[in-house]
């Protein structure tokens, strides 16, 4: 596939209408490579999910063109303000969205057709699990158990079993606090973000609220924000890394809680340059570089990719220069990290449009 | 707003008065007739509010008849219009869109370059007029692009019978463009304009009329006919064809057209000889035409010459080829009547013969391109240009108006305002902002007249009148709103109040919508509209419930003001006292509210108060003075501060009696426990006002909590003693 080797090549797909959020579905083979999209049209005030299929197209003997073309559909009723796929390939995959109504639904995709099969929604009349806007969600990898968190201050847990859904209230914060970040850290365990650069560490075996904080005034001279996105390496869970307002990427470790460690933002001082200074809308583990994983010490950030308002998609690493992979004229509102093909990754711009990056396979080449 | 549309004269925004067919759109209210009122309200963008109201019939006000009917009981309902698109239906809105964004980079670019130039020439600004011109050329090519790329011509498979392409992505937009541009921004084509304008036409022909002939229609017409035809010398159409492709100087076509002529097939060579070498002689007459021109794009025919004198050397000796073959005897040995008359006239179109030219062309600026490839090939001013012009219309007028030749008129004509009209008119605010930028690049008056302040416009100049107006349009839809505050920034006079009006007006609802507003206020460094914008939004976080959000935005926003109210309304969400259980939800808030006390406002007593409570909580697991000590300082700190609402006043001495008796040694000085005996004091005589909300304590609290003061400070007295 074209990006084999040589530069990073990005392909522009524009959309026609606001694109909110955009996962890879995990691809059963190399051949099908689906994309999941949710997506806003303004004009006629419908909300759906896109399901497109990545295709190579002939264009004559030398240049290779890709194109997305859209394979299947489902309007939503309410904006979709999160989307979230299974990671593991399985029949059929299971993407959850939630909505700015505060409904969360079940979408169930044939991994080889890229159809949506089935889906699971609140049955009408049932209480919704939040009031007002689901802030987050997030999917264990096999796609059985999802946690929600909204502005209402509520953290629900749903599992999928047989064609039905079951909701547990993990806690009611009843408005006095509000949840803007989800992700599972480990099968009973998940993190939290919120105002002011908070961050709480959940743990189902103990009920009653979460089990540990990190408190926002902990940076030095950094202005208080909103934590946007939280994620947590399968293999470092004792780090729980997050980003935020004022393009904010910090590092929480919970075996030393009292001091985060920046990678990003105003709090940085002289020393690097911030990639960006705006909202890091969504951060994710860089799976595609990884020198001599098993040799850092475990107290070092792994790569960490980005993207901002200001239109930055870059990688950081601890200790070295911020790699800039995009610098668009507009934001970039969220970007997936392809689970199998960590080269590729796809992402949705502010000005309604799609944008898919190969990166050269060889690390090194950056 | 600019202009009333019941007068287009008076307008200061041109807006076509032409009376198009009315649109009805249905409004579907589902309300039983009759409607008593109906309102009409501009909403968003192109979305109108709608409000029915019926009024209420004397039968229905019973309450049976409204319960047999519960759709009755509705008075009237507001239903959302949403109105088509303007009138250019040829690009749809969301191309449209995507132009506006692709747009964006392009004119900043353009602006900053230009403030650059501004202030490193101090106002000299002669001096960079060529760097200037290179990036109005860059630019100018960059919205092109923009409006569609031209496919590269050469197609795979070579099909001697596909000669011309159909229209396929060519828009009016990038036609209007690419003529504003030829004129304005290429400084180097200027030399070259008729040429210009001939590529100009072979690339946008078709535009011209879609209801009349053109070269372009008459050629797809001819394509389509000759895949059946097998003779076609003896079709008239076929000579038509070439006439008509040699008078707006496609050469590659009318050679490729004339390679088909039946002469050359092998089993006819013998017999056609003379025929064919006539055909062939034409061919290269036409594949050699010299052409005032630097160069020619690959595949297209003719022999470029860049300076004047070369080409009327090449010129004269061509037109004497021409001439040597009219007059050649061999006309009267071929043998086909047909091809001689076809390849005659086509002499004559080359030898420049007006009523071979007005025979073979269709509109006038056919006729007009014509002229300049055969009668008047050097270049001449602007002024000669537009009065051949005006005798190509006088000779064939056209029929149906079109936008185009009214801008290519205004140009000709140096009349920036018609120019800007018919941009406006057909393109709507998008092309005349943009193009705006061309037009002023070199031309002084146009400069003069568009960036003059006027009186009556309120003291902004017509350019900025045209940026405001677009974006007011960009500002009306919520997908492109954001790219509204790079053109306010651009105008010096009115833009930055519109802008903050702008930011002002965005909804608060969603906070991820709120950010975005921020940081375009962080942008352009307009702190007092981001406060504003928070404040809006913690209020209505707060009235939705969402008490933790709202208070953080009210943080952001410094507002004390605000905080301090609703601290009050807090305290009556906790109740009369504080239980430790109920205390536990309220820990996230606190989190929230971080360790800078100052920010907090009236909320800080609950930073406190928890600190209050922490610190009791550890004198109860293991008693040491320090600590009691330390929980006794938080209590004064407390009761000094006077954001702490007197109905906690009782509950919290309460919660310290013990430590009010601490066996040890009194734990308060004289002047505290004096302090709070006089807040004590201050309570009981408030308890005897009406308003007085008593705390759920049992009635002896008060005396324990007298008692123990008392204690105190009689201990204390002997302390200090």
């Amino acid at each position: 596939m074209a990006g084999g080797g040589g530069d990073l090549v990005v392909h522009r797909f524009p959309q026609s209408k606001a694109v909110d959020s955009v996962r890879w579905l995990p691809a059963v083979s190399a051949f099908d490579r689906f994309v999941a999209a949710a997506v806003h049209d303004p004009d006629s005030g419908s909300s759906a999910l896109e399901v497109h299929a990545l295709e190579l197209i002939q264009q004559g003997e030398e240049s290779d063109a890709l194109d997305l073309l859209p394979r299947d559909s489902w309007s939503s009723a309410s904006r979709i303000s999160a989307l979230r796929c299974s990671n593991v390939p399985a029949e059929p995959l299971t993407v959850a969205l939630s909505t700015f109504a505060g409904s969360l639904h079940f979408l169930f995709v044939d991994p080889v057709e890229g159809t949506i099969e089935s889906e699971l929604s609140p049955v009408a009349g049932e209480r919704w699990l939040h009031s007002g806007p689901i802030s987050a969600v997030d999917l264990q990898p096999e796609g059985r158990e999802c946690v929600s968190v909204g502005q209402d201050g509520r953290v629900n847990l749903v599992s999928v079993a047989e064609g039905s859904m079951e909701h547990r209230r993990v806690h009611d914060a009843r408005g006095l606090v509000s949840y803007t970040a989800v992700r599972w850290g480990s099968s009973v365990e998940f993190a939290t973000g919120g105002l002011a650069f908070g961050l709480q560490w959940w743990d189902q075996r103990k009920p009653g609220g979460p089990v540990s904080h990190l408190k926002g005034d902990s940076f030095q001279g950094m202005a208080s924000g909103i934590v946007h996105s939280i994620d947590v390496h399968p293999s470092r869970k004792h780090i729980c890394l997050a980003g935020g307002s004022s393009g904010a990427v910090f590092a929480w470790d919970l075996r030393w809680q009292k001091q985060p460690v920046l990678l990003s933002g105003a709090g940085l001082g002289q020393q690097r340059q911030s990639p960006c200074e705006s909202e890091v809308w969504e951060i994710q583990y860089d799976s595609l570089i990884q020198t001599g994983f098993s040799s850092t010490p475990s107290a070092k950030i792994l790569p960490v990719m980005i993207c901002s308002e200001d239109g930055v998609l870059a990688v950081l690493e601890q200790g070295k220069d911020p790699i800039e992979l995009l610098a668009e004229p507009c934001a970039v509102n969220a970007f997936d990290i392809d689970g199998r093909n960590p080269s590729d990754v796809v992402c949705s711009l502010e000005w309604e449009a799609i944008a898919l990056l190969m990166r050269p396979r060889d690390s090194s080449a950056f | 707003m600019p202009g009333r549309p019941s007068d287009p004269g008076d307008a200061l925004v041109p807006f076509s008065s032409q009376v198009h067919d009315p649109v009805v759109y249905s409004v579907r209210h589902g309300l039983k007739p009759p409607i008593f009122r109906v309102y009409v309200a501009w909403s968003r963008g192109n979305l109108l509010h709608v409000a029915c109201l019926r009024e209420r019939t004397p039968s229905e006000s019973g309450e049976d008849d409204d319960s047999r009917h519960p759709e009755a009981q509705a008075g009237g309902v507001v239903v959302e219009v949403q109105l088509q698109g303007g009138a250019n239906g040829e690009i749809s809105e969301a191309q449209q869109r995507r132009i506006a964004y692709g747009s964006v980079p392009a004119f900043a670019l353009l602006q900053s370059r230009r403030n650059a130039l501004m202030a490193a020439s101090r106002m000299q600004f002669s001096s960079f007029r060529t760097e200037w011109r290179q990036y109005v050329l860059e630019y100018s090519s960059q919205i092109a692009d923009l409006l569609g790329k031209r496919k590269p011509p050469e197609t795979v498979i070579d099909d001697p019978k596909m000669f011309v392409e159909p229209l396929e992505e060519e828009t009016t937009l990038k036609a209007a463009w690419d003529l504003v541009e030829i004129f304005y921004a290429d400084n180097d084509s200027k030399a070259f304009l008729p040429e210009n304008l001939v590529d100009w036409l072979a690339d946008y022909d078709g535009l011209l009329s879609a209801t009349e002939p053109t070269v372009h229609s008459k050629l797809v017409a001819l394509q389509r006919k000759l895949v059946d035809l097998q003779v076609v010398e003896d079709d008239p159409d076929y000579w038509e064809g070439i006439a008509l492709g040699l008078a707006v100087g496609w050469l590659d076509i009318v050679v490729k057209l004339l390679r088909l002529h039946g002469s050359y097939q092998p089993d006819q060579l013998d017999d056609r000889e003379t025929e064919n070498g006539l055909v062939e002689a034409v061919a290269v007459l036409v594949s050699t035409m010299p052409r005032l021109r630097p160069n020619l794009p690959a595949g297209r025919l003719g022999q470029c010459y860049k300076t004047r004198q070369d080409f009327i050397k090449a010129w004269e000796k061509w037109q004497g080829h021409v001439n040597k073959l009219d007059y050649s005897a061999f006309w009267v040995q071929c043998g086909h009547r047909q091809t001689s008359e076809g390849l005659r006239n086509l002499l004559r179109i080359m030898l420049g013969q007006l009523g071979s030219l007005n025979g073979s062309t269709y509109h006038w600026m056919e006729l007009y391109v014509s002229h300049f490839l055969y009668v008047q090939p050097f270049t001449m001013g602007l002024e000669g240009m537009y009065s051949l012009a005006q005798k190509c219309i006088q000779l064939k007028p056209a029929p149906t108006y079109s936008g185009l030749t009214g801008i290519l008129l205004g140009v000709l004509g140096e009349n920036t305002e018609v120019v800007l009209a018919e941009c406006s008119n057909i393109f709507g605010p998008w092309m005349v902002v943009h193009a705006i930028e061309l037009l002023t690049s070199e031309n002084k008056q146009a400069e003069m007249l568009l960036h003059e302040e006027r009186y009556n416009l309120g003291g902004i100049s017509i350019e900025e009148l045209h940026r405001l107006v677009y974006a007011q349009v960009l500002s009306s839809h919520s997908l492109t709103w954001q790219i509204a505050p790079t053109y306010l920034a651009s105008c010096q006079k009115q833009g930055l109040g519109l802008l903050e009006k702008l930011l002002y007006m965005q909804p608060v609802q969603h906070y991820l919508v709120l950010l975005k507003d921020l940081e375009i206020c962080r942008l352009y460094e307009l702190e007092n509209i981001s406060l504003s914008v928070m404040k809006i939004a913690g209020v209505h976080h707060w009235k939705h419930g969402r008490k933790g959000f709202g208070i953080y935005w009210l943080q952001q926003a410094r507002d004390e003001i605000r905080l301090n109210k609703i601290a009050q309304q807090l305290f009556d969400c906790i109740g009369k006292s504080i239980s430790d259980d109920s205390f536990k939800q309220w820990e996230g808030l606190i989190e929230l509210l971080g360790s800078e006390v100052g920010s907090a406002g009236g909320l800080e007593f609950l930073h406190k108060y928890r600190d209050f409570k922490k610190s009791l909580h550890n004198v109860q697991e293991g008693a040491t003075v320090t600590a009691a000590r330390q929980s006794m300082q938080s209590l004064v700190q407390l009761m000094k501060s006077p954001s702490t609402p007197q109905r906690f006043w009782l509950p919290l001495l309460h919660d310290s009696v013990k430590l009010l008796n601490w066996r040890e040694r009194p734990l308060l000085t004289v002047s505290e426990t004096n302090l709070l005996l006089n807040k004590l004091q201050e309570l009981s005589i408030a308890r005897l006002r009406p308003d007085f909300a008593d705390t759920e304590l049992a009635p002896e609290a008060l005396s324990s909590v007298r008692l123990a003061l008392a204690t105190n400070l009689g201990r204390a007295i002997l302390e200090d003693c």
